[in-house]
């Protein structure tokens, strides 16, 4: 297969997506594009309604460590978060863009609902209230009316990302007076109130709003508060702070340099680690890390501990090297530079130098380690419990740092000529895959990298044979050879599409939904200008951050209310299924 | 809440005072038609759960491992059955029903149960193209109970297939100490204690609900549909949240089969076979006692999901891998490694059937008031196929079913046996599924 240029993976992304994407939704897309000069004549004439009004184009459920991250920086640090949070699901690559399908559950809401009243009950008890309620009330065991407004005014804006509408405030000062009545002291209601802001949807959500946009008749823009939030989370991965809120509410966030501004101080601020940290986790699906469990027997060294350790092994590794240090994103593959813990150098089997908790550590040559991919979390995650798996670890390479998903397998395979794994490596069944058409296509590019990877175990323990056989680590990718890990890294090293996908990634991430085919072109001039600056992340996401098209409007369907698009989606669905 | 208030001052304050005025609503009327008697065993209400297993049964053109040969009642059980043995008179083996795509692909270990349960073979991986029926069930008949269903994966990994909107699915418990928690934890009120009392605190909490639902018309204000759907489901959760807290200034009605259980302890997560048959013996035990305090009323369990990556202890290959990669004994006519793990699979149904079927209530058994509609992704695992998926119906339904019946179709839609389970929980829904899995004719040999 001759190697694909930059512009051919995404068209490649496009094309997979189009055969998994209903073609009524594909249609809907098409009319209701918006943006970009797009807008088709027709739409903007049943839009002339809409396009005087304010309209939420994105809803999305907070992950766990946004919200996390938002109850420390509003409430405080040492406010214990004990709950349990729904599962979130990755779409595309990302669980960013499978936040916009998450809804909350019964039970998610009741796990909302205790730690709502658990986190008020914290930031409000003796010790703390003093510190987080600006005024006292006039006598404690009575309803102070100024001093709840000012309180709800006050942590409704931090917790909602925007001022609260009067009808809001009101609910909560009714909630906080009701509290006050029933118990005769002030804090209690205070209590009541602010849990009442934290089990909202409006906190619960990332709820995106556009309003008419004063500089384009008939368009959109994205309001401040909006903005404000798309750029705290890229950065933060948390709320907007009280600056950011007040440049949104200025509107200096509309102005070139108040964005400017916000951009410079988000991204050499110390809390771009917690940003980045929070985007690796999810690019690098080291959420799937928890509850992963391996076979007992077959690798004792293996455990929880391990798991923990592996997973924040990578985190550390990445955000050191790309933000603290500002390295070259493409070294994750080449540099052994890391850092680990005891239960890591059982695993790796080297001696712990340390008497720190962590140490950092460099892995020589000798140990055919190369960067990331032989680290404990990437390895063990994509095996099986009790094998490493050749293929898993390819497609994963493919999908998360190329972005090249591989389609699920055939339904009609013939397996007969598969072999059982007791004798010889398990190249040599995957050869089987090989000589099976349909399976080819495919495995011919998995497995290779996988392959090359064949001398760590599924818990990344250094091996040389299997069943009594040497292992080959030698494989071939795109016309191009190479062996076992460290052949592999500098492939990827010098392989464009690493440094593209990622500038797909941190762009579809903080936009929070996938890039369409208006914004392909942009993200290669994105490409270009990441590779020019010495692929350096802090500066790729304020590049990004910088351009019109993180700001973009894109119209969801039916908002112009009961409307045709609604209709069309069930005929054509009717039509599908005939 | 634990510590927000204080017993003391809220009789002072909320009680006492009579200050607080919050709607409680109707519970009366929670109850009409339900037949809450618990002395009438008649009376009981009908439980309805689903039991997903991944991977199939064995079907191999030399044989099959799983179906009967006889049609009707008395049928003799099969290697891969060997589980039910003791209670094949309470449960029902459907075989021959088959996913009918109307074009669409088969996408490997998700079309098969994304049909049975939504009714139409699904567009694309990871997604049903509609609700699962489940939730068709619970919204009928969970009035009156404290959860609208409980969700329980055996597995330790968050795998649930039942869906409101066809992109999310449920959250389920995913542990023995998790489930206790939610059903015996924090909330739950003993029914058969003697000196119940309203918690004063409930009120106080309904306080915080009511103000963010005040908010909803101006939330959806100017919302685009599919975020219209997704608050709206919020609040139907807030809704249901409301609906436990009501239910906790209420005396509870008697539950005589109610025995409050101990916690049990926390183990060890694996994804191997014995760990998971433990964990669903485990929780299929503190489910059954759930069901018979009247937490719920339906429930859906998952031992292992679709492509499930199980296995036996010690062993280097997945259950998943072995389906595939085992060649066929040109003996014995199947895979033998791979027949074995269904056997031990399927042991795991047959536990926690007899976990529902140990708990006594009225004149017979929890299992007898239940309908239990097991199920898997795939027929025979080994070609990924979706014609004679194997799905076995437990327990008497309150009378509604005819059980320990072997019902065999050639090639009929599963959707039927949707219908049927739809049916018989109760529902009086007339059709089920689309296109060519469009039905209106339930196996009416199974309905009494």
């Amino acid at each position: 297969m001759p190697v694909r240029k930059h512009k051919e993976l995404i068209t490649l992304r496009t094309r997979t997506l189009r055969t998994k994407t209903s073609v009524c939704l594909l249609a809907a897309a098409a009319v209701i594009g918006g943006g970009a000069g797009l807008v088709a004549h027709q739409s903007m004439a049943q839009n002339a309604a809409v396009s005087t009004r304010v309209l939420k184009v994105a809803t999305r459920r907070m992950t766990e460590s946004q919200y996390r991250h938002a109850i420390g920086d509003i409430l405080g640090p040492q406010i214990v978060i004990n709950a349990r949070f729904e599962p979130e699901k990755r779409e595309e690559g990302l669980l960013a863009l499978g936040a916009q399908d998450m809804l909350v559950s019964t039970s998610g809401l009741e796990q909302y609902f205790a730690l709502a009243q658990s986190v008020a009950d914290q930031a409000l008890d003796e010790k703390n209230r003093d510190k987080v309620v600006d005024c006292k009330p006039a006598d404690a065991t009575k309803m102070d009316q100024a001093c709840a407004t000012a309180f709800v005014e006050k942590y409704g804006e931090l917790l909602f990302r925007r001022p609260l509408t009067g009808a809001e405030k009101a609910a909560r000062l009714t909630t906080i007076s009701t509290g006050v009545t029933a118990t005769g002291d002030f804090y209690q209601g205070l209590k009541l109130g602010l849990a009442s802001m934290l089990v909202a949807p409006e906190f619960l959500f990332r709820i995106e709003v556009a309003e008419p946009d004063p500089a384009a008749r008939g368009k959109h823009r994205l309001d401040g508060f909006t903005k404000a939030q798309r750029l705290s989370y890229l950065f933060w991965d948390t709320t907007p702070d009280a600056e950011l809120l007040a440049a949104a509410k200025s509107g200096a966030l509309h102005t070139k340099d108040g964005l400017q501004t916000q951009i410079a101080r988000l991204s050499t601020s110390p809390k771009l680690a917690d940003g980045a940290r929070a985007f690796f986790t999810d690019m690098l699906q080291l959420d799937q890390y928890d509850g992963l469990t391996k076979d007992p027997a077959t690798y004792p060294k293996f455990s929880q501990a391990v798991a923990d350790a592996g997973k924040e092994q990578t985190l550390k590794t990445v955000v050191d090297m790309l933000v603290t240090k500002n390295r070259d994103y493409r070294e994750i593959f080449s540099s052994n530079d890391t850092f680990i813990n005891r239960d890591l150098a059982a695993i790796y089997d080297v001696p712990y130098p340390s008497k720190a908790p962590w140490t950092p550590y460099t892995f020589s040559k000798e140990t055919g380690r190369a960067g990331i991919l032989t680290q404990v979390s990437f390895l063990s995650l994509f095996s099986h419990p009790g094998a490493s798996s050749p293929t898993k670890r390819g497609v994963k390479l493919l999908e998360i740092f190329m972005c090249e998903p591989t389609p699920e397998p055939p339904p009609d395979v013939d397996f007969s000529k598969v072999q059982a794994l007791e004798k010889g490596t398990v190249r040599v069944r995957l050869l089987d895959h090989m000589e099976n058409e349909g399976c080819a296509s495919c495995h011919e590019r998995s497995d290779p990298p996988g392959l090359a990877l064949e001398h760590f175990d599924s818990a990344a323990q250094l091996r040389t044979m299997e069943n009594g056989t040497l292992i080959d680590v030698s494989a071939e990718l795109d016309g191009q050879k190479f062996s076992g890990a460290q052949g592999l890294a500098q492939l990827l090293h010098d392989d464009s599409r690493i440094p593209a996908c990622l500038v797909r990634n941190v762009f579809a991430y903080g936009i929070g939904r996938a890039p369409d085919e208006t914004e392909y072109a942009y993200l290669t001039a994105q490409e270009a200008v990441f590779a020019k600056a010495g692929y350096k992340l802090p500066a790729l996401m304020a590049q990004i951050a910088s351009t019109d098209q993180f700001f973009r409007v894109k119209m969801p369907e039916g908002v112009s209310g009961p409307a045709k698009v609604a209709s069309a989606r069930t005929s054509s669905f009717q039509g599908a299924v005939r | 809440m634990s510590t927000l208030f204080n017993r003391r001052s809220l009789l002072r304050g909320a009680l006492g005072g009579g200050a607080v005025v919050m709607g409680l609503p109707a519970l009366d009327a929670f109850l009409d038609g339900n037949g809450m008697a618990y002395a009438d065993g008649a009376k009981l209400p009908t439980r309805f759960g689903t039991y997903f297993w991944g991977l199939g049964l064995t079907d191999t053109a030399a044989g099959t491992r799983w179906v009967p040969s006889k049609i009707g009642a008395d049928y003799e059980i099969t290697p891969e059955l060997e589980s039910i043995r003791a209670l094949k008179h309470k449960v029902s083996v459907l075989s021959g029903f088959r996913v009918i795509g109307d074009g669409r692909p088969n996408i490997v270990h998700w079309s098969g149960h994304a049909s049975i349960l939504s009714g139409v073979s699904p567009q694309v991986d990871k997604k049903f193209d509609g609700p699962s029926f489940d939730t068709t069930i619970s919204d009928a008949v969970s009035q009156g109970s404290r959860f609208k269903a409980l969700h329980v994966s055996a597995n330790g990994k968050t795998v649930s297939y039942s869906t409101r909107t066809g992109a999310s699915f449920a959250t389920p418990e995913t542990s023995p100490i998790e489930l206790y928690t939610r059903l015996f934890g924090d909330g739950f009120q003993d029914p058969n204690s003697d000196n119940w009392k309203p918690d004063p605190t409930i009120m106080l909490r309904q306080s915080i609900l009511s103000a963010v639902k005040d908010q909803r018309m101006a939330l959806l204000a100017g919302a685009g549909a599919a975020d219209k759907v997704k608050l709206d489901q919020y609040f139907s959760s807030i809704r249901e949240l409301e609906n436990q807290l009501a239910l906790g200034l209420q005396r509870p009605e008697k539950c005589e089969a109610c025995v409050v259980p101990t916690s049990p302890e926390d183990k060890a997560r694996s994804t191997a076979v014995d760990v998971i048959n433990a964990n669903t013996k485990a929780m299929g035990k503190l489910l059954a006692m759930g069901l018979a305090c009247n937490q719920t009323k339906v429930f859906n369990f998952v031992h292992t999901p679709g492509s499930s990556d199980t296995y036996e202890a010690g062993t280097s290959k997945t259950y998943h891998q072995i389906t595939h990669d085992e060649p066929t004994d040109a003996k014995l006519g199947y895979q033998p490694e791979t027949s074995k793990m269904a056997g031990m699979v399927m042991a795991a149904f047959g536990d926690f059937l007899t976990e529902m079927d140990s708990i006594k209530e009225g004149d017979g058994t929890l299992l007898d008031r239940s309908l239990i509609f097991g199920f898997s992704d795939t027929g025979y695992a080994k070609i990924h196929s979706i014609d004679n998926i194997p799905m076995l119906i437990a327990g008497g339904a309150n009378g509604r079913h005819k059980a320990g019946q072997h019902i065999a179709t050639k090639g009929e839609p599963v959707t039927r046996a949707s219908l049927t389970a739809i049916q018989m929980a109760g529902v009086s829904t007339g059709e089920f599924g689309q296109g060519a899995m469009r039905t209106s004719r339930p196996i009416s040999e199974l309905m009494a």
